[in-house]
């Protein structure tokens, strides 16, 4: 990590120049009196902690020294308060090592260093005394007075409305209703309205018109995709494990439908919380035998999400990378912590010592990522289908075309195997690879069927064990039968050649994928078709594997009695893998409880899974009203969603380097509002929805000119903030409005069609699948993006050139980058190129050919309004197809942006 | 505003005062205050150095070091007994070397070239006779024995994905020189993808506008830079003529609107590199010297050498940073078995063009300004790794990368540390893979602790916990 020069170093420069004469948080020295403590110290601690041994950093020899404490425990004394101080904690035993080692510390000395503690003045510390905000609880506070009362129509307008009376600004006008109808449909369903639904809503003229719109959208399925998306991108969603191979992450589709599912159904968010990070860890609700709910294991697919090195063979290194991601990726999706920082060393910002950084891993050491687990479907009609397409698969693989196909060419290669083997071998000697074929053939020409099988479990055994003294064993029996191989052979009677009849397709499948044997009697033109073939077969594999009712999830080591206990949690010395330190105890971080003690874990009642709980003791901490982040991390995330940016704009770091909330009332009033809800979501899109600051329209009169100085950056919120749409919500609209969407949820992904020369570039070797495949059905291609497959070497180019990759760490705010190959997609790309002919084609059907009336149903579906007079006619005069006029509506700047 | 806007399509120069959205870090410490309108627009160094672009040869799959460029009679003596302890190794090397294994020799000659007098194995002739404009870089470590983490530490500076390339980082720190072709550009082995995929090109935690953009091969070096066909270039100038008045139009009534002029002005430069893309692809213009040099007139060179011959055209044009793939799927640089057969492939396959590229650059006087490194994502053991084959190679090792640089501000000639009488790592000082970076960021004028960006509560660096700049390297 790289460290900028610290504020306070700073500070002390400028002090030094004299620049701050008088500054209060510049008093020097504590005004109790040290000596007594000093000689108490010095007495009793200075063999261990003088400057000159200093044992774990902690030195006695000064007041500074002492305060500042030793490398385990940070800061040594809280100023004012004995009882929360390290020093006194360990004095007293209440943190181990107990001090002096080995002895106590005399109760009357004891009494003297806690007095001098109590007189002590608040700390001067200026990272304890400024950092504090997110880490004490919100309050509610009433919401402040403003001039223009009529304008506010929920406590939010208040908060909002206060801020821009003090910088002497006004908000800007109501939006029109077309525009905001346009708004909120981008925003909550994330396509644009239908001509038919935007006049409906500006035919109903009642009051509730728009909140009756907001419930409306708010029940539409679409709203899940939409949002649901949203936390995708928290949560690294990917398909595939990244790194060597890139293989599939198992059916973790599951996860996705999952999201998808909780955000329509209105999950409370503390449930949603707790789901993902201890589904599974729930406790026997019966003294015997009890079975979990299985279901909950999918949610937990969260903490399998990260890129996973599956060719790494050292598993203490795997597994030490594994804890750190779920560590850091659930503490800055839910906490707005950057706890990673601490991974190597003490954050260099944030009240965060790397021992909390364990602490908090320690909550994840019993988790076991291991293979997918089953997990039946809930959703009966999904269930059907996925009996139906299994069976289709097995079919299909059991004895379809392409397995018939494949099987044909192999008997062919195997021909040419053997001829070629044959070939090789003249005239060599004997090996014991000639001794394997031989016992291999069916009818066995030399040796006895005890002999054959004796040879067959030898053989097993070494290979399975890898054990010396099998393989010793092994050596022996084949050097014996070696012997009567050649004299048999020697004689003349049976045809040695006849031996590599023994030779299988397995042997062909071998031959055709070998990669380091130089020269093969394959040519590579065999190789690759044998590799296209096999492609076919282990596409209609995967398929058949994604429908199973598996999904990657993470589970409890077992514990005792069947198995070990739980490993301890060590601090990794700069976060090495190979450098164990101290032990800790699963505990929250210190900045927000105070103190280092472990938490108090809850356990299985009736101890029949002796390791569950730690996720669910932390998963319900976190999911605590108390929590002081919790709920305003999320409530932030809903704010930064609806409009472009939260009111903390680093939205995954509430910390120092994080950006300040830039209204921090309003803030705390959603955070605790939020949790007085009951952490209800879809309540919180609608306050939000139904103020008048979200209300308002995109430009602000009394900003135009150089009055647009005061709130260029528009973080009081004085207009609507425009925003560019993500790569997902353009393609969905595409789709959308030239009628082709395919509306179908959920399930295995799709994979929508790569450029043709990409495709080929896909392709990871000769001998590897197909990176990219082909979708069972054509209008698969046109799913809404959410389902597209994730595959993280992958992305497609279309919607990664709008900054919609497939990410690798969670991902709290796209970026809305403009470059020229997002206008080279929309020029010449087959999406953008295509659905201009279907709108146009759509267009023809609904209208037909009167060439205005055209130009009015283009505009109308593409951007919910009609044409301008001047619009039209410079339509008309472009001369332009339809198609192309079209095209133009779907790539101006008025299509992509909301406003 | 209208002329202003107009300045901007003419000349697609971004105006200072445009600050991109804030996502890029407005702090004093980013080296670059990123323009909203262009992106790419140029930037100054750091300090003065003379590299302005870069060509960095990626091989893939592990590079046989003591094959190629480590002369160690060592492994003649030994060859076939087991190696002796290799002390001070981690993790799986340590689990190698410590199995029964056997050393095995190179199989090809070294001889001593040029001025230098540096061992160069035949494998490599004509690279050899470049040898006193390299300078060579022994015993770098990764952080990682597998190829999936090694080539993202080596090609992003973090072992896990997410972080951005260095290619991403050189553009965010410089811009680019050419306003119609992308700052970043990738050109990758036609066998297959790379092991990392799209995230070794990628911008990781820095804006998209700074990845690497992938030239595939062939006369559509960019998806869909192609117009449709049939549609010809009148018929869609007429299209982003009416774009262009729509969003002109849609724009007059709205204030801050400089990321809505940005997508205006990228429509323009999308139609500009539609022409000036497969220009810089057509090499009907170079003579026939020159495609030889490369080796375009052997099947065996002409892949890597016609990527070589684009990257001087492209350096030529004033793309920022190129870089070049080499080795995919069976055919990367990983010799785990039948060393004998597959290294001279992969050597012949590049030997020439990369010598080519050398020359060429240095003929036209390129080569000062330009920066060339060959790297790839590990060394190889001494010893055999025990497949069960008769036919030898190589194990990992991630502390035997042989890395070096040639152009713009190195020190022709010079070596940087070196590796023990096996090559396992190195005799002395271990060289990390960020070492390596800092002095690239050094010698096209970037300084490591300037160019950074606040990510997750931290100010990333593509260095990470901070490289040494290798001087020794430089002139």
């Amino acid at each position: 990590m790289f460290e900028r020069p610290h504020r306070d170093t700073l500070r002390k420069g400028l002090v030094a120049a004299g620049f701050l004469l008088i500054a209060p948080n510049c008093i020097p020295a504590p005004a109790a009196p040290f000596d007594r403590v000093s000689s108490i110290l010095q007495q009793q601690c200075s063999s261990c902690h003088s400057d000159r041994s200093k044992t774990s950093g902690f030195s006695v020899s000064s007041v500074e020294s002492v305060i500042a404490g030793g490398n385990k425990y940070g800061k040594a004394i809280t100023e004012g308060h004995p009882e929360q101080s390290v020093l006194v904690r360990l004095l007293r035993g209440e943190l181990q090592p107990r001090m002096p080692m080995g002895k106590a510390l005399p109760a009357a000395d004891l009494a003297v260093i806690e007095d001098w503690i109590r007189q002590l003045p608040p700390s001067t510390n200026t990272r304890e005394t400024e950092w504090r905000w997110p880490f004490e609880k919100p309050v509610k506070r009433d919401p402040p007075s403003v001039k223009n009362a009529a304008w506010v129509r929920n406590p939010i307008d208040a908060f909002i409305l206060a801020k821009l009376e003090a910088n002497g600004l006004a908000p800007a006008p109501r939006a029109s209703k077309r525009t905001l109808a346009r708004r909120v449909y981008l925003d909550l369903v994330g396509m644009p309205p239908t001509p038919e639904e935007m006049n409906e809503f500006l035919r109903d003229e009642s009051q509730n018109a728009f909140e009756k719109l907001v419930d409306k959208l708010l029940a539409d399925k679409r709203y899940g995709e939409r949002w649901g998306r949203h936390w995708l991108d928290l949560a690294r969603y990917g398909e595939t494990s990244g790194l060597e191979g890139d293989g599939a992450i198992g059916n973790v589709w599951r996860y996705r439908d999952w999201v998808i599912q909780a955000f329509n159904s209105n999950m409370p968010y503390d449930r949603f919380i707790i789901q993902q990070i201890a589904g599974g860890d729930e406790h026997s609700k019966t003294r015997n035998n009890y079975v979990p709910d299985v279901q909950g294991y999918i949610p937990t697919a969260f903490l399998r999400l990260a890129p996973w090195d599956r060719s790494n063979l050292v598993a203490a290194e795997v597994r030490a990378n594994y804890l750190a991601e779920i560590t850091s990726a659930t503490a800055s999706v839910f906490l707005g912590l950057t706890l990673g920082c601490a991974r190597c060393h003490d954050h260099k910002y944030d009240p965060i010592p790397q021992k909390d950084f364990y602490r908090f891993q320690a909550f994840f050491n019993a988790v076991q990522a291991g293979p997918p687990v089953t997990v039946p479907y809930k959703d009966k009609a999904l269930a059907a289908k996925a009996e139906e397409q299994i069976k289709y698969y097995e079919h299909l693989l059991k004895e379809g075309p392409e397995k018939k196909e494949l099987d044909a060419f192999e008997q062919e290669l195997l021909k040419k195997l053997k001829a070629g083997k044959a070939q090789e071998a003249q005239g060599k000697e004997y090996t014991k690879a000639d001794l394997r074929l031989e016992l291999k053939l069916p009818k066995q020409r030399i040796f006895t069927a005890a002999e054959q099988e004796k040879h067959a479990d030898l053989l097993a055994a070494a290979n399975r064990t890898g054990d010396p003294e099998e393989q010793a064993a092994l050596d022996a029996y084949e050097e014996e039968l070696m012997v009567r191989l050649k004299a048999e052979y020697a004689k003349g009677i049976i045809d040695p050649a006849e031996r590599f009849e023994a030779l299988g397709v397995e042997d062909v499948r071998r031959e055709a994928a070998a990669k380091y044997s130089g020269k093969s009697i394959f040519t590579l033109e065999e190789k690759n078709r044998h590799a296209e073939l096999t492609g076919k077969l282990d596409i209609l594999r995967r398929r058949l594997q994604r429908w199973k009712p598996e999904v990657v999830a993470v589970t409890n080591v077992a514990g005792p009695p069947t198995g070990p206990d739980i490993a301890p949690t060590r601090i990794l010395i700069r976060g090495n893998y190979n450098q164990p330190g101290e032990a800790v105890e699963p505990g929250f971080p210190s900045a927000i409880t105070g103190n280092f003690e472990p938490a108090v874990l809850e356990t299985d009642r009736y101890r029949q899974f002796p390791t569950r709980g730690r996720r669910m003791t932390l998963a319900k901490w976190i999911a605590s009203p108390d929590n002081p982040l919790t709920a305003r991390v999320m409530v932030n995330r809903i704010w930064q969603y609806h409009f472009g940016a939260g009111i903390v704009r680093t939205s995954s770091d509430f910390g120092k380097n994080g950006e300040r909330p830039t209204h921090p009332e309003l803030l705390d009033w959603l955070a605790v509002h939020f949790v007085e809800s009951g952490w209800d979501i879809k309540a919180m899109h609608k306050l939000i929805l139904l103020s008048n600051t979200y209300q308002q329209a995109s430009e602000n009169p009394l900003l135009k000119g150089p009055a647009g100085k005061a709130d260029e950056d528009n973080k009081l919120l004085s207009r609507f903030p425009r925003r560019r749409l993500e790569a997902e919500a353009i393609r969905d609209s595409i789709l959308w409005v030239s009628g082709r969407l395919n509306t179908e949820m959920g399930g295995p992904s799709v994979f929508p069609p790569l450029p043709a020369d990409l495709a080929d570039f896909a392709r990871y070797g000769r001998t590897g699948g197909l990176m990219w495949e082909p979708n069972p059905k054509e209008d698969d291609a046109r799913r809404r993006s959410i389902y597209i497959f994730q595959r993280r070497s992958l992305p497609l180019p279309m919607m990664a050139a709008f900054d919609a990759t497939v990410f690798s760490e969670s991902c709290e705010r796209r970026s809305t980058t403009t470059t020229p190959l997002q206008a080279l997609t929309m020029m010449n790309g087959d999406l953008a190129n295509e659905e201009s002919v279907h709108l146009a084609n759509r267009i023809v059907r609904e209208v037909g050919t009167d060439p205005a009336a055209q130009v009015s149903r283009a505009f109308e579906l593409v951007l919910s309004r009609e044409p301008e007079p001047d619009e039209a006619a410079q339509f008309k005069k472009s001369g332009l197809s339809l198609e192309s006029l079209c095209k133009v509506l779907l790539s101006s700047n008025e299509f992509v942006y909301l406003e | 505003m209208r002329s202003r806007r107009q300045f901007l399509f003419d000349s697609y120069l971004g105006l200072g005062a445009l600050a991109l959205a804030d996502l890029l870090a407005a702090d004093a410490l980013s080296a670059a205050t990123v323009d909203a309108v262009n992106p790419l627009a140029p930037r100054p160094q750091h300090h003065p150095a003379k590299a302005k672009s870069c060509i960095f040869l990626f091989m893939e799959g592990g590079v046989s070091q003591m094959d190629l460029f480590e002369y160690k009679p060592a492994l003649i003596k030994y060859a076939g007994k087991q190696m002796p302890k290799a002390e001070r190794t981690e993790g799986e090397l340590a689990t190698f070397s410590a199995a029964p294994n056997r050393i095995i020799p190179p199989y090809w000659g070294f001889k001593q070239h040029g001025q230098s007098g540096r061992w160069m194995s035949d494998l490599l002739p004509n690279l050899a006779t470049c040898v006193d404009d390299l300078a060579f870089i022994h015993g770098v470590k990764v952080d990682n024995n597998n190829h999936g983490p090694a080539v993202y530490h080596t090609l992003t500076g973090s072992q896990f994905p997410g972080s951005a390339s260095i290619g991403a980082w050189v553009v965010y720190g410089l811009g680019s020189e050419n306003k119609d072709l992308p700052g970043f550009i990738v050109m990758g082995d036609r066998r297959g993808a790379t092991i990392g995929g799209a995230g070794v090109w990628g911008s990781g935690f820095l804006p998209a506008a700074f990845q690497g953009t992938l030239f595939r091969n062939g006369s559509t070096p960019i998806v869909d830079l192609n117009r449709r066909p049939g549609i010809t270039e009148s018929e869609q100038r007429k299209e982003l003529d009416l774009l262009r008045w729509m969003n002109e139009r849609h724009i007059a009534d709205r204030t801050g609107t400089s990321e809505l002029e940005a997508r205006i002005a990228s429509f323009e430069l999308a139609f500009r590199m539609q022409s000036q893309a497969p220009e810089l692809v057509d090499l009907s213009g170079e003579s026939e010297a020159t495609k030889k040099l490369y080796g375009l007139d052997d099947p065996v060179t002409e892949p890597f050498g016609r990527q070589c011959l684009l990257a001087r055209r492209m350096v030529e044009r004033g793309v920022r940073f190129v870089k070049l793939l080499h080795g995919a799927g069976p055919d990367r640089w990983d010799d785990h078995g039948a060393i004998q057969e597959r290294l001279p492939v992969h050597c012949q396959e590049v030997d020439k063009p990369v010598a080519g590229l050398l020359k060429d650059l240095k003929s036209r006087g390129l080569l000062d300004e330009t920066l060339v490194v060959w790297a790839s994502e590990m060394g190889r053991t001494p010893f055999d790794n025990n497949l069960t084959t008769d036919k030898p190679g190589r194990d990992h090792n991630q502390y035997g990368l042989v890395v070096w640089m040639a152009g713009g501000g190195v020190k022709a000639g010079a070596t940087v540390g070196e590796t023990d009488d096996f090559s396992v790592r190195a005799a002395g000082e271990v060289i990390p893979i960020r070492d390596v970076h800092a002095t690239l960021l050094h010698l096209l004028g970037l300084d490591q602790n300037r160019l950074t960006v606040l990510h997750a509560g931290r100010y990333k660096r593509l260095t990470d916990i901070g490289g040494r700049v290798l001087t020794e390297a430089i002139a």
